[in-house]
Parts: structure tokens; C-alpha cells; sequence
């Protein structure tokens, strides 16, 4: 109980330096959205143009840093985070909230796919060291966690879509056949298309959590304790899972937690390349564009996010190692 | 004038390597897209926020042209061309200070509502009382518009207006009074079931896609001839062009690298027109002592081989331009080839020299000239990083310069940055374009001359950002205002033209265009070089609407 008290602590302190520099560094930045909106639109406005900018946003209208602090944390609170700049009139939340489920679905399926696909892969590499799997995925992988993921996402359009047309890879789905719904088609239609980005998620980020998992397994498996279980003439599978894989897991899994947290960011390039309706293109689109608002509530999602996601697994860990509890 | 990004070239380079040696054998996906509809593929760079608000700049690319629509369709690449849409007919009165317009009879709002003059009323008086709605800053000039007679709307202006009447007629969208007037914040309103008289209605918009189907209360009979227009959100360069690439879009509106081998050799019926519309300049800052020296500035647009900028910055798509600052062949019979051939601009680095020598600078032991007081002829010129094409054009002006003794420092910013440095003044010398397109050279030249656009050190230039202040140049660009006569017209641009020439105020070097690709496989009537009837990109309001009502599935 007072672990947790303590990590919960230490939680909302860090939660509010996270508020603090995510209020500071926007308006760190140069230039305003009025700046930024016109150059966005570099072609379609008209000099005056920048004037009625001025007055749709604001931006001569200044109001003191303190007091932009205030009503900030009190939105922050509220969850009321204002109007978009760069999808104006939209507010953030309905903004974000068309997004975000396109990521979570995609980035967040991928990411538990490849964690425990390279979990698993990883116990049974270290349980067979040496063996045929051993030898063979992790160089492999060392290799593909190396290749940038938007450029397997690159080779995959032009192998399965353009090339053998195997699979769909523009947007999250047939946008002119097909309407978001709840039928089967559609749910169908989505998954079609989260082939491709998904895999080429999975396939650059597997590697890491084999390696990882593997050469903790490896040194576990060298553990007095686990000798000791052999010794009893305990099956090799319960060895390998309740033993070794237990506590070789500890470090993966306070990997998997921030990578958990950081999908709410999305992956830019992949849904760039995808054309996929996410949400990390718009974090961008709103860095470029200025877009204080959408920022500061993506930022704060994203904070959030990986602050909770750590937070669980200190508690994850907790009960899995009741070392990890007390100081001694 | 859409530039590629940075990353959109990285991925599209990628692809365009995976597309050539992929073949052909994409096939052509046009027999999936049913007869008479459009697909367009304009890499937006953003999802679609299904807003349609008009007067928001924002939205008004998706909305003016398809739902709602203006007086009269004014045609930039025809000299002003007028084609009467909710105003049949239109009269300047004394002075060209008011002009009436006659609003059409019959025409219905795409709810069944009639549209009246009460509307186009309305419509200006939203923008009065809302002035960030004000996009043209049509309030500027205008003083009055109210109802005259039945079916008359009579505008008045502070001073002579002719030129306004591109933004008055052409620019501003008319609204129906029985939805706006009960709208409590029309700045803050998304507009996202629109509802106006053109030919289009929205049903539905995602956010990844927005189909267009016809208004069944459309005032034209029998149009429009493409019942649906289907406009996907393409974030990325790649994905947009592989829809044209492979048929499964018809309109393309982007830049698309190497065109012939990833577009037109896919099928005889791809074809593109990129029509140029503005000057991309070398903008000197004027309160710079050195630049503010007429001949360092002439020295300049000698030593720059424009032809070798196009080339080898913008592949040819985008033309090189002359110092006059008429861009051709769009505004050809504007130019006034006497003065042109008087002046001649022509790449000449010798000259450049010579003049530079003639101004009492020499060439320093650095191969920098300088002047006897030391001061040296080494500049930082400012550019938007994410335009690659404008840092590959940049660093062929800088050669060219080095070779006659001007050191150029490219100083590639992000877009922000740059705006922020050129519109206060705080930079020596800047490559850009004029933001709006008129129909005529006259309105990028006054955005660029007349000292009412300008600023001074620090505070925001509206669009005179070399910071060029000649009241004889103002003069001409009021009297151009004040008249209706097209010799008069004529006479005051070829004056113009020789402020262009003898003062230098920006050198022009090559000149931005408008994107189109189109299919003519499943349909005909395409805006092309030979029938400019309206600015042919898909982004071009309200132009796009009559591009869809030539339209016809073939």
C-alpha cells in the first residue's frame, strides 16, 4: 500500500512537470497560428486575408502568460481543451476523438502483437540456445529492427499492393464503397487494411523484444534457482515459464509498458505512407501548423499515456518480483 | 503554387524507383469509377475536418465552387472573362465608385428555398459585421450594399473599384439568409450539412472522404452532368499520385515527380497542363544599403540563368521568368515586348560584372566584390526549407551569383520562421510568391508595389514585403482602379512594367503554376491549354465549378 502511495506520488509530480513544459514549449516556438495558417494555405489566401486571420485567433488580443497558465490548467482539468486552430471551428476533443481510435486499433494491436510474438519467440530462443530457431531469428531480427519502419511500409505498398494487388494500402478503408458502420463488411474492409501498416510495424519492431527477452532468459537460465528446479526433475516447460521467463520478463515488460503509453503518438511516418486517419500525422500537422490547442492535448494524451502505462507496470512488476517493493 | 514538401519527395522518390519498375501492369482501374463520376487525388496533407464554412479559409476550397457560389465567375486565364452565375447582368455607375448587379430569377438553395437579392444582401452584410470573415477584405473598399428595386443590388465604394470586382463578384460566396441569420457565431460555425445553390451537396463527409452529390434543385438545366464527385483526404504525396497512376482517380491537383515515366506514359488518355499564375522572386529587402543600390540589383537579374533554375529546380514544370514581372504565357498579351526587348533581361553574366564595376565595386582577393568602403556584396537569402524545389532553385541562384561576385547564403527555415522574417522585414534577401492570383498581372504587381501593402522594419507587410515605396508607382495603381477601359489598362501595366524594368523593386525568376493532371478516358470537356475556360486545379475556387459542369461522361 505505501509503494503504491509512493509511486502514485511520485506520478502526479511528475505529471505536473509534464503540464508545465507542455504549456511552455508551444509558446517557445516562433511565429503564431495566424503566421502559420496562411502559410498553410501558401496559394489559396489573399494578403487581407492575414488580417481576418488576426481576428479569428486572436493573436493580437494578449493576454499574460500567468493568466494563459491558469485557464490553461483549469481546461487541463476540465478536459475542455478549446477549438482547434488548424481544424477550425472543430473543437480539440471531437478532433482528436475521430483520430485517435484508427491508432489505438492500429498501433496498439501491433504493438501486442509484436510484444508477445517476440516474447514467446525469445523464451523458446534462449530455452533452445544454440538450436535451429536460435541461429536463425535473432540475426534476422537484429536486421529488420534496424530497417526504418516506414520504409518496410514503403516496400510492402509496392510489393502486395501495387505489384501483386494482394492487399489494400491506402487509408483505413474503401472510402468511396464503404461508410464507417457497424456491420461486418466494414469491420472486414478495416482489417484489410491494417494488414500491411500493421505488419510492417510488427516486422520492425519484433526484433527488439526477441533480443531483449532472449539474453535476459539466457542469464536467468544460468540462475542457482533454476538449476535447482531442473534438480527437482520439474517439467522443462514449467522451468522454462514459472522459472526463467518469469524473471527474465521484469525488464521487458517495463519496455512493453512505455511502448504501450507512446502508442497514443501513433506512428507518423506509417500512417503517412499508409495514407491511414490517425493520429500521429495530426501531431504533426499541428506542430507545423502552430496548432497550440491540438498540441497541447495530444502532448498531454501522450504524457499521460506513458506516465499510467509505467505507473502499471511498477505495479505489474510489483506483484511479479516482491523485491521490488521495498527498499530492503 | 502547392509546393512539394521534404518528405513527400523522400517517400514519392521511393515509390516513383518501386512504380517504373513495376511496369505497366497496374492496369486501368477507370472502368471501376461508374460513368459519369469524378474522383479528384489532391494530396491535401490532412485529414478532412468536414467543415464547410465559406468564408473560412479553411474550408473554402471544399465549399465555394461545390455548394455554394458566387455573383459572376471571372476567369484569370482569360483576361477576366465573365460568366454570369447569380447575377445575370451587372453595371458600373459614376466613377466607377457603385456598381448595380441584377440577381437571377428562379434559382433555388439546395434545401428548395429561392435564392433572392435579400441573399446576396445578407451575404455581404455578414462579412461587414464579422470581418474575420472577410477573407478579400472586400469591406476595405466597399461603403454600402443594400436592395435596389426587386431583384437589384446596388454596392457602393469608398474610392474607384474596378478592380474589386474580382473579390466582390468572383470571391464571395452568397449565403442563404434563412440559415445564416440564425447562426449566433458565424466565425466559430463549421457549417457541416451547407446549404447554398451550386451544383453540389455534401452527403456524407468523412473524414477520410467527401462525396459530392448533385443538388436536385440546381438552377442550370440539365447539369450537372457528374452526379457524384468522390474527394479523398490524402495526407501523403505518394498515395495521391499512385490514384491517378492507376486510374483509380481522374483529376489530379499535385506536383507528381517525373511526370512522363509515373503518369502519362501509364495511358495515352493522362495528360497534364500546368498553367503558370504568379512570379517565385528574388525579394531584396530595399532598406538594406547595398540592396537598396539599383544596380546590385540589376547585376543580379543579369547573372541569374533562369532557363537552369527551371530546370534543374522546379524539372522544368515551372517556366522561367522575366523582369518585367507578366507572367506568360497566362498573361502573354499584357507584356509589352518593346520595353522587354529594351531592357533585356537575358542571362548575362558579363553585363552583370560590368555593371557591378560601374558602380564602383571590385572583386576582392575572396572573389566577393566590395564597394571602397569594404562593404561586401555577400547576402543571406531566405527560403522555406519544406519547399525542396525552391532549395534546389536557391542553390542555382547562388552559383550563378558567385560567378559574378555576389556571395548568396541560403538560409532554408521552416515555414513559420519565414513568414514571420518576411512579413516584419527581417531579412536581407528572400525567395517567394505573391499568396492570390488575379485575373490579370495588375493584382500581383500591386500586391507587390503599392506602398498601402507595406510596412515598416518589424511590423506585418501585407504583401509589399521588399518594403517599396514610390508614390508615382501608387498613382499608377489608383488610376488603374478608376477605370473600366482596357486600353487604360493596358497603358498603366506597360507603365508598370517599366518600374519592374529601370527600378528593380523584386527580380523575378521562375513562375509558380497551377497542378492538373487529368484522364480524358471516361470523360471529355477538361479545361486545357487550348480551352482555358477556368483555373483547372481542383483547389482553385470557384473555378472547380466549372470545371464540373464542362464535365461530361463520354
Amino acid at each position: 500500500m505505501r509503494f503504491a502511495l509512493r509511486r502514485l506520488g511520485f506520478f502526479v509530480l511528475t505529471l505536473w512537470a509534464a503540464l508545465t513544459i507542455n504549456f511552455m514549449l508551444p509558446r517557445l516556438m516562433p511565429g503564431n497560428p495566424a503566421l502559420a495558417m496562411l502559410s498553410k494555405f501558401h496559394g489559396e489566401l489573399t494578403p487581407q486575408t492575414l488580417k481576418a486571420l488576426d481576428v479569428l485567433f486572436g493573436v493580437n488580443t494578449h493576454k499574460s502568460l500567468p493568466a494563459q497558465y491558469v485557464s490553461y490548467l483549469h481546461q487541463v482539468a476540465t478536459g475542455n481543451f478549446g477549438i482547434s486552430l488548424d481544424f477550425y471551428p472543430k473543437s480539440v476533443s471531437s478532433v482528436i476523438g475521430s483520430a485517435i481510435w484508427w491508432t489505438v486499433g492500429l498501433v496498439g494491436v501491433s504493438t501486442v502483437l509484436a510484444f508477445t510474438l517476440g516474447t514467446g519467440l525469445g523464451i523458446v530462443a534462449a530455452w533452445r540456445r544454440g538450436g535451429r530457431l536460435d541461429s536463425i531469428l535473432p540475426p534476422t531480427f537484429v536486421i529488420t529492427s534496424a530497417i526504418p519502419y516506414f520504409w518496410v511500409g514503403m516496400v510492402f505498398v509496392l510489393v502486395f499492393g501495387i505489384s501483386l494487388h494482394w492487399l489494400p494500402y491506402v487509408g483505413g478503408y474503401y472510402v468511396s464503397t464503404d461508410a464507417p458502420s457497424l456491420s461486418p463488411t466494414f469491420f472486414g474492409d478495416v482489417l484489410a487494411h491494417a494488414v500491411l501498416p500493421g505488419l510492417a510495424l510488427v516486422v520492425t519492431t519484433i526484433g527488439t523484444w526477441i533480443l531483449t527477452m532472449r539474453n535476459t532468459m539466457i542469464t536467468t537460465l544460468a540462475e542457482d534457482y533454476v538449476r535447482m528446479a531442473r534438480a527437482k526433475g520439474l517439467p522443462g516447460r514449467r522451468i522454462m515459464v514459472d522459472y526463467a521467463a518469469r524473471n527474465a520478463i521484469l525488464p521487458n515488460l517495463t519496455g512493453f509498458a512505455m511502448s504501450l503509453g507512446f502508442v497514443v503518438s501513433g506512428a507518423i511516418l506509417i500512417e503517412y505512407v499508409f495514407n491511414y486517419p490517425g493520429v500521429g500525422y495530426m501531431l504533426l500537422q499541428a506542430v507545423q501548423g502552430e496548432d497550440y490547442p491540438l498540441m497541447q492535448a495530444l502532448f498531454l494524451l501522450l504524457t499521460l499515456a506513458v506516465l499510467l502505462a509505467i505507473l502499471l507496470a511498477d505495479i505489474a512488476t510489483a506483484l511479479l518480483d516482491p523485491r521490488t517493493r521495498t527498499a530492503g | 503554387m502547392r509546393r512539394l514538401r521534404a518528405i513527400g519527395v523522400l517517400v514519392s522518390a521511393g515509390l516513383l524507383a518501386a512504380a517504373c519498375s513495376s511496369g505497366s501492369g497496374s492496369g486501368s482501374g477507370s472502368n471501376s469509377s461508374a460513368k459519369s463520376v469524378v474522383t479528384i487525388s489532391n494530396e491535401n496533407g490532412a485529414l478532412w475536418t468536414c467543415g464547410f464554412n465559406p468564408f473560412l479559409g479553411a474550408d473554402q476550397l471544399l465549399s465555394v465552387g461545390f455548394v455554394y457560389e458566387p455573383l459572376v465567375y471571372v476567369n484569370p486565364l482569360q483576361n477576366g472573362k465573365t460568366t454570369p452565375m447569380l447575377a445575370t447582368a451587372w453595371t458600373w455607375g459614376a466613377g466607377n465608385k457603385s456598381i448595380t448587379f441584377t440577381i437571377r430569377k428562379g434559382v433555388k438553395f439546395g434545401d428548395g428555398t429561392p435564392m433572392s437579392a435579400a441573399d446576396v444582401v445578407f451575404s455581404f452584410g455578414l462579412i461587414k459585421k464579422y470581418a474575420a470573415l472577410d477573407l478579400t477584405g472586400v469591406w476595405s473598399v466597399l461603403s454600402s450594399v443594400s436592395q435596389t428595386g426587386s431583384d437589384q443590388v446596388t454596392m457602393t465604394f469608398t474610392a474607384p473599384a474596378v478592380p474589386y470586382f474580382y473579390y466582390i463578384a468572383d470571391q464571395t460566396p452568397i449565403v442563404p439568409a434563412h440559415v445564416w441569420s440564425k447562426i449566433a457565431n458565424p466565425v466559430a460555425y463549421a457549417d457541416s450539412h451547407p446549404v447554398g445553390t451550386g451544383p453540389y451537396v455534401v452527403n456524407p463527409c468523412t473524414t477520410a472522404n467527401i462525396t459530392y452529390t448533385a443538388n436536385p434543385h440546381y438552377w442550370q438545366p440539365g447539369e450537372p452532368h457528374i452526379t457524384k464527385v468522390e474527394y479523398p483526404a490524402f495526407t501523403s504525396n505518394n498515395t495521391a499520385n499512385d490514384q491517378l497512376a492507376t486510374g483509380q482517380a481522374q483529376w489530379g491537383s499535385q506536383y507528381i515527380p517525373a511526370i512522363k515515366e509515373f503518369y502519362t506514359s501509364k495511358n495515352p488518355a493522362y495528360h497534364y497542363w500546368f498553367p503558370p499564375t504568379v512570379n517565385v522572386s528574388l525579394v531584396p529587402n530595399l532598406t538594406n544599403p547595398l540592396l537598396a543600390n539599383v544596380k546590385v540589383r540589376q547585376a543580379m537579374s543579369y547573372a541569374i540563368d533562369r532557363a537552369k533554375v527551371s530546370t534543374i529546380g522546379e524539372s522544368g514544370y515551372e517556366p522561367p521568368a522575366n523582369q518585367a514581372g507578366i507572367v506568360t504565357p497566362t498573361f502573354s498579351d499584357w507584356l509589352d515586348s518593346s520595353q522587354a526587348s529594351q531592357y533585356n533581361y537575358a542571362y548575362n553574366p558579363a553585363k552583370a560584372k560590368q555593371i557591378l564595376a560601374s558602380a564602383g565595386f571590385t572583386m576582392g582577393s575572396d572573389g566577393i566584390m566590395a564597394n571602397s568602403k569594404g562593404q561586401k556584396l555577400a547576402f543571406s537569402v531566405i527560403d522555406i526549407g519544406d519547399y525542396s524545389d525552391w532549395v534546389a532553385s536557391m542553390q542555382v541562384v547562388a552559383q550563378n551569383l558567385k560567378a559574378v561576385g555576389i556571395q548568396l547564403t541560403p538560409d532554408n527555415l521552416a515555414n513559420t520562421d519565414f513568414t514571420a522574417a518576411l512579413y516584419a522585414g527581417k531579412y536581407e534577401l528572400a525567395y517567394y510568391d505573391q499568396q492570390s492570383f488575379g485575373p490579370g498581372p495588375y493584382y500581383e504587381l500591386r500586391n507587390w508595389l503599392d506602398s498601402a501593402n507595406t510596412a515598416p522594419i518589424g511590423k506585418t507587410a501585407a504583401s509589399n514585403y521588399e518594403r517599396y515605396i514610390n508614390p508615382a508607382t501608387d498613382n499608377l495603381i489608383h488610376s488603374y482602379a478608376a477605370t473600366t477601359s482596357v486600353s487604360v489598362q493596358h497603358s498603366v501595366v506597360n507603365q508598370l512594367q517599366q518600374v519592374m524594368l529601370t527600378q528593380l523593386p523584386i527580380i523575378p525568376v521562375v513562375e509558380a503554376v497551377d497542378w492538373y493532371q487529368y484522364d480524358t478516358s471516361g470523360l471529355t470537356g477538361w479545361p486545357t491549354p487550348g480551352n482555358p475556360y477556368a483555373q483547372p486545379s481542383a483547389y482553385a475556387f470557384p473555378d472547380m465549378e466549372q470545371v464540373l459542369l464542362h464535365l461530361k461522361a463520354k
